[in-house]
């Protein structure tokens, strides 16, 4: 699944990202595309909290990927 | 995290390059500027170092404060505690230096200490719903400019509107509030000994608060770690650029850090604020157009960032101090590759700022500074004029937190 919260700011990047984990379908991964920095240190800390773990990848300048999985999935990501 | 190699090597020392070239440029800027205001040139080296620090360790005083409600997590408040503890010892030890006995000298020039009263809390309690509906207060919408935010330079421009209103109706509340408020100064309570105890006490209660509230919501994660340094030389200059340039600093980083500023800020002449000179752009671009609000009682008496009236030169050192926020923030972003023009997407984003930060703008002029200049400064002044206005800020941003979560 994918989220698409380029242009959005704090705190918006990261309720999107847990409203949408909330509707996320078992043994996928949800990946958010943002190009807010502080999302970079905000989503990780929290999703962790919840279940999950994820990856922050760079796509190009300013803007980033972060892919989230369920902490007890097997994907290797 | 595997540790750098040569290739993830090339990315912190493209970085070093470009912090580098600012450095030289911001040099070349402190070389030209006017001599009118001596001040000047270290003002906004200053405001270079706190720009950076800013936009390093994302350190938000809106999101200190909506995250406690809205996520119930305070990383971010937790650092921004520790840097209050920080300026509180700095800034005892210089007041006590320029008034050795409170109860024979009075408060201590540049001190943040205002008149408690009913604008204070009022002022709070706007900047906090403000700063939180436009998602970021005065000093984050100075740094976020320069990472290239364009709803931060609409919140901007609300603030400014908010500034002109409260201008307008400044003298209003100065008969009702303001002019019949008492400064009180703890120092002229109890000395200087008793005013840092109860102070750093209250902020060591602050933490624990915090703390105990992260435990009740959930579980608190540590931060992530940082990446491990590689063996030979180059690996580790780079792995030493790279937590510095590229990667955001821990917040508590920042925290400290900006304590520490703060407190060179007050050696060189007065705390850290950002709302005073705002005031004078507000003020100057009213008298352009013929709005000016005419005279305000009380202004030239009070300290913290009361409202300024325009005149006098242009390039003063509190300008250049706001401008080099900006700068520093801009450098920052630059060096680790995160400065991109951003557009809010959606039409209501635009209305957020703008609405947001007039109310900031006007609480700003009530509260004679934002979260900066009437709390992080206000604190360490041992002003208890700071801990009215941290109340009503967290009162503001839960109120904040309610209207955001009705805005998708």
């Amino acid at each position: 699944m994918k989220l698409d919260v380029r242009g959005e700011i704090c705190p918006y990047p990261m309720s999107k990202a847990v409203d949408a984990l909330g509707t996320l379908p078992e043994g996928e991964a949800l990946e958010v595309l943002t190009d807010h920095p502080p999302a970079l240190e905000t989503i990780p800390f929290y999703v962790v909290r919840l279940g999950y773990r994820c990856v922050v990848e760079e796509d190009g300048p300013g803007q980033w990927r972060i892919r989230i999985t369920r902490a007890d999935s097997s994907d290797p990501s | 995290m595997t540790s750098p190699s040569d290739d993830s090597a090339a990315r912190p020392l493209r970085a070093a390059v470009v912090a580098g070239g600012a450095l030289a440029a911001a040099a070349g800027v402190a070389a030209v500027l006017p001599r009118a205001d001596p001040r000047a040139g270290l003002f906004w080296l200053l405001g270079l170092g706190v720009g950076v620090v800013l936009q390093r360790s994302r350190l938000c005083f809106a999101s200190a404060f909506r995250d406690l409600f809205l996520f119930g997590h305070g990383r971010i408040m937790r650092a921004v505690l520790a840097g209050l503890a920080v300026a509180t010892v700095g800034f005892a030890v210089l007041m006590s230096r320029m008034v050795p006995q409170p109860a024979l000298g009075g408060v201590a020039p540049e001190a943040h200490a205002i008149p408690l009263g009913v604008h204070v809390v009022v002022g709070g309690l706007l900047f906090g719903v403000g700063m939180v509906v436009a998602g970021g207060c005065a000093s984050g919408s100075l740094y976020r400019i320069g990472e290239g935010y364009i709803a931060s330079v609409v919140a901007l421009v609300g603030i400014l509107v908010g500034l002109a209103a409260g201008a307008h109706t400044w003298n209003a509340w100065w008969r009702a509030s303001i002019g019949r408020g008492v400064v009180v100064w703890l120092p002229l309570l109890g000395g200087y000994g008793a005013a840092v105890a109860a102070t750093l006490a209250l902020l060591a209660a602050g933490y624990l608060s915090v703390v105990w509230w992260e435990t009740r919501r959930g579980v608190a994660v540590p931060e992530a770690p940082r990446p491990v340094l590689g063996r030979t030389f180059r690996a580790r200059v780079a792995g030493a650029l790279d937590v510095t340039l590229v990667r955001g600093w821990p917040a508590v980083v920042g925290g400290v850090a900006l304590g520490a500023f703060n407190v060179l800020l007050y050696v060189a002449h007065m705390p850290l604020g950002v709302t005073g000179e705002l005031s004078r752009w507000s003020m100057g671009l009213m008298t352009l157009v013929g709005w000016s609000p005419g005279a305000l009682h009380g202004t030239d008496r009070l300290a913290a960032c009361a409202l300024v009236a325009p005149g006098g030169p242009l390039v003063t050192h509190t300008l250049t101090l706001n401008v080099g926020i900006v700068a520093g923030s801009m450098a920052a972003a630059l060096a680790a590759g995160e400065f991109r023009v951003r557009w809010p997407r959606q039409a209501r984003r635009y209305v957020q700022a703008l609405g947001g930060g007039v109310l900031m703008g006007y609480g700003a002029t009530l509260a004679m500074g934002c979260t900066l200049g009437a709390f992080f400064s206000a604190i360490p002044s041992l002003a208890l004029n700071g801990w009215v206005f941290a109340a009503a800020l967290a009162a503001g941003a839960w109120l904040g937190v309610q209207v955001i979560k009705r805005i998708p």
